[in-house]
């Protein structure tokens, strides 16, 4: 099989790999500024001096073919998503009927690596953004209601589907069936203000109630960012009402290692956090680590603006005095 | 070779720093290399897993693997690439690596994939 290496502009080197590979990358765009080539690994040349490698980079698809071809790819990632609702979860993720929630773990994250959202370039055609965000939304809510039921020892049930879709007309872009929504929130956009600016917030007569109901945050339970060299440092003050925190989102929970902060200000996707909870009424401080994995901007209005994020380190004894905080304001 | 360590190489630093984290509550002690030429001139016990890198300077991935393999036969590789080309993954196996990671991954998957080259 013939052999390649491939050098790219920041002098990294791919190989040895057969042009099949090369054409596989330069067509999906993964490969798209390749400055020279070689045979042997020692030898190398521009790709002009590669004939077979040129006829790859010269046919590579246009911008308008890339975008044709995204669209196919949306349709061909709704029919799976639609094949995928109301089937049992195990015959979804290919699992015994009965296996372990561990089990459902390590098949949803192989599953749902397919449809990231940032695996999508940024100037792809809006309805594959879409379908691979319909698909990871819906896996993931599956994910969480199976833990749910595991968690309590029934078997596991499909998820719930709204209604039934019909094939979409040849050529014509379907929207995707409304996954079930969680109940609506009231929750309303938190102003975000730099640390320096903001006093760390005391419990004070001057800070209004809490109004009863629906949750929203509310202003001085948020402390503040600061940027730093690599990363962001949040620091954010739990209280009872905003623990919520920690379990109203389907992806972004404490079952899942992380939490989503409903705030007006999102930090992009792969952001390195620094988070620093202030539990005021236990007198604790919990520092972790994390990553924003999804970032709400008002794009999907059946949730609040913020940011979701999964922590890359926890301390056992942490977490486990969060799971606590949690369950006991749920109990009140 | 049981108290060889874990080898994470890759030229970026921020994915070597987040595989170390990710790692770090698993106990076992941890190498970083930022290239294939620098993971084969480590000391000490061979590792017992790589985490690899296909597309580095100075060395490619694929290089560093089937020296890797060669030099330390008993070494489990894995293969972490945003490249996800279905052959590339093909080639990487074929070459000897004993699993292949597509970049995002996520801290669940790497630390049982790693657990799982371990009991192999």
């Amino acid at each position: 099989m013939p052999e390649y290496w491939i050098g790219d502009v920041e002098g990294r080197v791919l190989g040895p790999v057969s042009l099949d590979v090369v054409q596989d990358l330069v067509n999906t765009g993964r490969l798209t500024e390749i400055t020279r080539v070689s045979r042997d690994g020692r030898n190398w040349g521009t790709p002009a001096g590669f004939p077979e490698v040129m006829t790859l980079l010269l046919n590579a698809p246009s911008p308008d073919a890339l975008l044709q071809s995204e669209r196919g790819e949306a349709a061909r990632v709704r029919e799976q998503l639609r094949a995928m609702q109301g089937r049992p979860p195990h015959e979804i993720f290919r699992l015994d009927r009965n296996a372990s929630v561990d089990a459902y773990r390590n098949a949803f994250f192989k599953l749902v690596k397919r449809f990231y959202p940032d695996r999508v370039r940024a100037q792809a055609h809006p309805d594959l953004r879409k379908a691979y965000s319909d698909a990871f939304q819906f896996l993931s809510r599956l994910m969480v209601h199976i833990d749910k039921e595991l968690s309590i020892g029934v078997t596991v049930s499909p998820l719930p589907v709204v209604r039934a879709v019909p094939p979409p007309p040849p050529g014509e872009d379907e929207p995707l069936t409304p996954i079930p929504a969680p109940p609506p929130q009231t929750a309303r956009p938190l102003s975000v203000v730099p640390r320096s600016m903001t006093p760390l917030p005391r419990p004070s007569p001057l800070v209004p109630p809490a109004p009863e109901g629906p949750y929203s945050y509310q202003p001085h339970e948020f402390v503040g960012f600061e940027r730093r060299d690599d990363r962001v440092e949040v620091t954010i003050r739990v209280t009872a009402r905003n623990s919520r925190m920690f379990t109203d989102h389907p992806l972004a929970n404490l079952k899942t290692d992380g939490f989503f902060l409903a705030c007006a200000k999102s930090l992009p996707l792969g952001t390195l956090v620094d988070v620093i909870f202030r539990f005021d009424e236990e007198r604790r401080e919990v520092r972790s680590r994390g990553r924003v994995i999804l970032e709400n901007t008002g794009g999907d209005p059946t949730r609040p603006s913020g940011f979701g994020v999964r922590f890359i380190t926890l301390v056992d004894q942490d977490r486990r005095f969060m799971q606590q905080f949690v369950e006991k304001t749920a109990a009140h | 070779m049981s108290d060889g360590p874990i080898l994470i190489v890759d030229d970026d630093a921020f994915v070597r720093t987040l595989l170390r984290e990710m790692l770090a509550d698993q106990g076992h002690p941890l190498r970083e290399a930022e290239n294939g030429h620098d993971a084969l001139s480590l000391d000490g016990p061979p590792p017992r897993v790589v985490l690899l890198d296909l597309f580095m300077p100075e060395m490619s991935g694929m290089e560093a693997l089937a020296l890797i393999r060669d030099r330390w036969p008993d070494t489990r590789v894995l293969v972490i690439s945003s490249m996800d080309s279905e052959r590339l993954v093909d080639e990487a196996l074929a070459a000897g690596a004993s699993g292949y990671i597509t970049k995002p991954f996520h801290p669940m998957e790497i630390a049982s994939a790693v657990e799982r080259a371990l009991d192999s």
